[in-house]
């Protein structure tokens, strides 16, 4: 069975997210693990990686469009979207707590927006994955 | 992921319909063609509406064209 355009615009993103957020945490890493806790220190990197980000999916979905049909969603779709996020929100609501947590324990604020920053992309990349297991096996 | 309990015989009707193409199918029901795959590889059950559409566009009854658990088997022993 060959992918949707929707599938494969998933996976656009999943791979886009993984290589620029990915970067990001494994740069922001070294800089934590150097020393660095000022959060404001890290925010060219985020302004950089958030500029990479929406110009590798944007980019992705226009050769798509030219590559492929474009497909408006279906019901399918709707559906795979909306399971997928509801099995991933767990992760956000679980990092989240632990965010609070950080804050209770006086955490350095670096460390709580870093982990609240992964939490939102890991919640992201488990909402693709479910989505691309969905468009596999069927929902 | 269990497939779906629905079953149905979309494949057979697009057959007797001069070999509808799932394209075809799929733009008249309004889907796009992997879903009306899905749906035929058992791997999707669709919406009543979608279900009342295919139906439609064959020409038969909604129960011709779709059956549930243990009434497909009954179904198509009468086929």
């Amino acid at each position: 069975m060959s992918s949707s355009y929707a599938e494969k615009s998933v996976w656009v993103q999943f791979f886009g997210l993984i290589a620029i957020l990915g970067s990001y945490f494994l740069v922001a890493g070294m800089m934590i693990s150097g020393g660095v806790t000022s959060l404001i220190t890290f925010v060219p990197l985020f302004i950089v990686s958030t500029i990479a980000l929406v110009i590798i999916l944007a980019g992705g979905q226009i050769i798509m469009a030219i590559v492929g049909r474009s497909e408006a969603p279906d019901e399918r779709y709707r559906l795979i979207s909306w399971r997928a996020h509801s099995n991933s929100s767990w992760v956000l609501a679980a990092a989240t707590s632990g965010g609070i947590t950080g804050l209770v324990f006086s955490f350095e604020p670096v460390w709580i927006a870093h982990l609240l920053l992964l939490s939102m992309f890991l919640s992201e990349l488990a909402k693709l994955a479910f989505q691309i297991f969905y468009y596999r096996t069927g929902v | 992921m269990a497939p779906t309990q629905v079953r149905n015989r979309i494949r057979e009707l697009r057959f007797h319909q001069n070999e509808m193409t799932q394209q075809e199918l799929a733009d008249r029901i309004g889907v796009t063609r992997q879903t009306v795959n899905a749906i035929e590889a058992g791997k999707y059950s669709p919406s009543l509406e979608v279900a009342f559409r295919i139906a439609r566009i064959f020409g038969v009854p909604l129960e011709d064209a779709f059956q549930y658990g243990a009434d497909a088997d009954a179904v198509s022993g009468l086929l």
